[in-house]
């Protein structure tokens, strides 16, 4: 660049009032390459603009400089400029001279001094910027949904209405996610089956919804707009095609009984064949492998029962794992929570009595469609208990276990205070430990206040620990707005425990290349204004892998995600911001350091030609890369390293 | 600018505030002002099913500064030292801990120790140990001796002499 314009800005009083800006346009002129330089008030408002316009067609510039505000405020307004007034917008050059500058320092003088240095290294970075062209890839309009519980309904069913094509990918057998283990919903107390299973019909039956269930994500590769994914289906030893779901294998299975129901959390059996609950979607059986006698010894007495209560002969023991190849635009992860294993806290004894249960074992309890048909019984003997007492915080809010606060348990024990009066009558004790109550949302404080006139006993303290008899459960509690110390009887007792991430969310966020924070939460690209984004374009986040939330903020951050998404499906094609990693093919030894630090998966080594490459849609250019190469062959386009020396001569 | 207890009208103690929650960060503690006031320690407090031993409230008191109260009370010297308040903390706080801290502070200003601490103090001096426990209740109430529980017995300084002479060097240090 030989003919560069330098433009001055005053941000009002913000930099004139340090910086003497006639001062430093002067200045400006004089140097080498420099046609024109001239001050304006602001230089980002409309006459601004135009000023600069006019003065590219004046004195035939061939590039500028703005001594303005930081490149992240304006850099994107000035390239515009720049393009309208028919030159290229990455001929630009952003002197930053009021957070550098004018903000950071007292002296008017010195500030002037340092001003006139900022520009002068601008200007001479200026003179050699090379103009860069947009590159450009095209979006396939197909969206994946990891995880089919609430969030990833809501996701999928928005992008569907869109016109998207959404592939949602379920681990489980059904989709419905932890939604459907629960009874009612706080603080509306809506049946949380009837307001869910509507959506788990829509979800089934919406014509760009295709559904894969049983299955598992894993890999994903490519970038934005061009995601490829291999999803494994797993055997479920049951043709769809033929199943009814009548569950009538579910009932001959000869281990039924005998498993563990894990949709029941374990509180009653179920066989190795099953369907997880009635309202199931899809709803067919599946055979568990880790339990099927014929699966793990190739024999079942016999014959295998199933098969031969199965009419349509649907029951097929020599299914594979299938590995299907999706291609898709943008990705939306909805892969929700695990509860915090409360055995981890020996002192509450968990492991020492049945009736030591947590929230959502008691929810199955409540549920009509649970284990017991709704009726509330201890575990250990199945009769009714007299007393119940919820423990609140536990492992949340806790140093030692989880920091956080589960956002959930305070409105979820109020609920299910309602509930077991509702299903226990009035006579039953109930008490809750509690160390706040926590009851922020809409309707939620209204809903404290209803539970509080149901004759429960709060107690403000954490009890130290439970102590388990075979008459009864014990625990002290000291209660701090009475100051006394309270010894407790009861029959059952509530763990409210900590939200955790999934077991397995270290394992997706590999996969995906997705950051989590300290908590193993997956990580949001910015806490307040990024929710729903991460590091990775094109890859969203939605419910509770991205942190412990309620229903209704789980579906508003699902239809935000989706909407985030939508913007990138709408696109034909998406242009790369060009400001990447180069690579000069003479140069690249074809050592790999940069492949091994890009956090991007942005580098790959051409395994043809031996020569690392940028995909260009991936690379955010961060320049680790470029640091790296022990060979100078990675460049950063328009940062390399003769810009920066001369930079640096001008500054010093 | 000041806090004050109306009740005694005690004005809040900032300097001796700091001083503790420095104290205890020397012995990698939590600074007592995490506590919420859950009461999970008082909940455990085996002193206060006897004592009325109050950690939760130590430490609120030790929060607003209101040291004096504490120094001056007998409530301090009833802690049993099982340090059960410190492995339940879910803020890591250890009010047995600020126990210590407030005890030696109360020594400092010259204050009696209350008899039954002495005896205490005396069996620290002799074995090392302010209680040699020969036997503990579980939480199913049974009874386990150190044997049972395969633990050696309680050891005694070889040098008994010796041994009193660095722990008084030490307690001088500290007070």
């Amino acid at each position: 660049m030989n003919r560069i314009g330098v433009f001055v800005c005053h941000c009002g009083v913000n930099i004139a009032a340090k910086v003497d800006v006639k001062d430093v346009a002067d200045y400006a002129s004089k140097l080498e390459g420099v046609a024109v330089s001239m001050e304006y008030k602001y230089m980002c408002s409309d006459p601004g603009a135009q000023l600069i316009k006019e003065s590219i067609k004046e004195y035939g510039l061939d590039g500028i400089v703005v001594a303005s505000c930081s490149p992240r405020m304006h850099e994107h307004t000035f390239r515009g400029v720049a393009e309208e007034g028919g030159i290229n917008p990455y001929n630009v050059e952003i002197a930053n001279i009021r957070e550098q500058c004018s903000w950071a320092h007292e002296d008017p003088v010195e500030a002037t001094r340092k001003a006139k240095a900022i520009v002068k290294a601008a200007v001479a970075k200026a003179r050699l910027l090379e103009p860069l062209q947009k590159s450009k890839t095209p979006v396939i309009p197909e969206a994946l949904v990891i995880g089919g519980g609430i969030a990833g309904m809501q996701a999928s069913l928005d992008l569907a209405d869109d016109g998207f094509k959404v592939h949602l990918v379920e681990k489980e057998p059904t989709i419905g996610g932890r939604m459907a283990q629960l009874d009612k919903t706080f603080p509306t107390l809506d049946c949380s089956s009837c307001i869910l299973t509507p959506k788990m019909m829509e979800t089934k039956n919406h014509p760009n919804i295709e559904l894969l269930t049983y299955s598992e994500v894993v890999s994903v590769e490519g970038s934005v707009g061009n995601y490829r994914v291999k999803v494994r289906k797993k055997p479920r030893f049951v043709d769809v095609d033929k199943c009814t779901g009548c569950g009538d294998c579910t009932r001959a299975c000869r281990l039924f009984g005998h498993v563990p129901d894990d949709f029941n959390l374990g509180l009653n059996k179920r066989g190795a064949a099953y369907i997880p609950f009635p309202q199931a979607i899809p709803l067919k059986a599946t055979i568990d492998p880790s339990y099927c006698l014929m699966k793990r010894f190739g024999k079942c007495g016999d014959k295998p029962l199933c098969v031969e209560a199965c009419e349509p002969g649907a029951i097929d023991f020599d299914q594979k794992e299938e590995e299907v190849e999706l291609k898709v635009g943008a990705i939306v992860v909805a892969t929700g929570y695990d509860l915090l294993d409360p055995a981890r806290m020996f002192e509450y004894g968990y492991t020492l009595s049945p009736d030591i249960v947590t929230t959502l074992e008691l929810e199955r309890l409540i549920s009509s469609s649970g284990p017991t048909y709704g009726k509330v019984v201890l575990p250990s003997n199945g009769e009714k208990p007299l007393s119940v007492t919820f423990i609140l915080c536990a492992g949340s809010r806790d140093e030692t276990q989880c920091t956080w606060c589960c956002r959930i348990g305070c409105m979820s024990a109020l609920k299910q205070v309602y509930l077991l009066r509702e299903n226990l009558g009035p006579e039953v004790e109930i008490n809750i430990c509690f160390t706040d109550i926590r009851s922020f949302g809409k309707g939620y404080e209204e809903f404290y206040r209803k539970i509080r006139g149901k004759g429960v006993n709060f107690f403000r303290g954490r009890p130290s620990e439970v102590r388990v008899s075979p008459e009864q459960l014990m625990m002290e509690v000291f209660d701090t707005t009475t100051n006394k110390l309270f010894e407790i009887r009861t029959d059952m007792i509530v763990l409210v425990p900590a939200l955790v991430p999934r077991a397995d969310s270290e394992e997706l966020s590999r996969i995906l290349g997705l950051s989590r924070s300290g908590d193993g939460f997956l990580l949001e690209a910015h806490p307040k204004l990024r929710p729903m984004d991460t590091f990775v374009n094109g890859i969203f986040i939605a419910g509770c892998c991205q942190g412990p939330k309620d229903i209704s903020d789980s579906v508003s951050q699902a239809s935000g995600a989706a909407s985030r998404a939508a913007g990138i499906l709408t696109k034909d094609e998406l242009e790369n911001d060009p400001l990447i990693a180069w690579v000069d093919p003479e140069v690249c030894v074809g050592c790999g350091v940069c492949v091994e630090v890009c956090a991007y998966s942005a580098r790959t080594m051409n395994e043809v030609t031996g020569i690392a490459e940028v995909d260009e849609a991936l690379c955010v250019g961060c320049g680790a890369c470029i640091s790296a190469c022990p060979s100078n062959a990675s460049i950063h386009k328009n940062y390399t390293k003769q810009q920066i020396i001369r930079m640096i001569d001008g500054v010093v | 600018m000041s806090v004050i207890d109306l009740n005694s009208m005690a004005e809040a103690q900032a300097a001796d505030r700091q001083e503790i929650n420095e104290r205890l960060q020397r012995l990698r503690e939590e600074v007592s002002d995490h506590c919420y006031q859950c009461g999970k320690c008082t909940s455990g407090c085996e002193a206060h099913k006897l004592l009325e031993l109050e950690p939760h409230r130590i430490v609120a008191l030790l929060k607003k500064g209101l040291i004096d109260e504490l120094v001056n009370s007998d409530i301090i010297w009833t802690c049993m030292s099982c340090f059960k308040c410190k492995e339940r903390c879910p803020q890591k706080v250890a009010p047995v801990n600020i126990l210590f801290a407030l005890k030696n502070l109360a020594v400092a200003s010259g204050k009696q120790i209350p008899g039954d601490f002495t005896a205490m103090l005396q069996s620290a001096m002799e074995k090392g140990l302010i209680q040699d426990v020969q036997q503990v209740n579980t939480r199913a109430g049974e009874t386990r001796t150190r044997e049972q529980m395969g633990l050696s017995p309680c050891s005694k300084p070889e040098d008994p002499e010796k041994f009193q002479m660095t722990i008084m060097t030490v307690a001088m240090e500290k007070v």
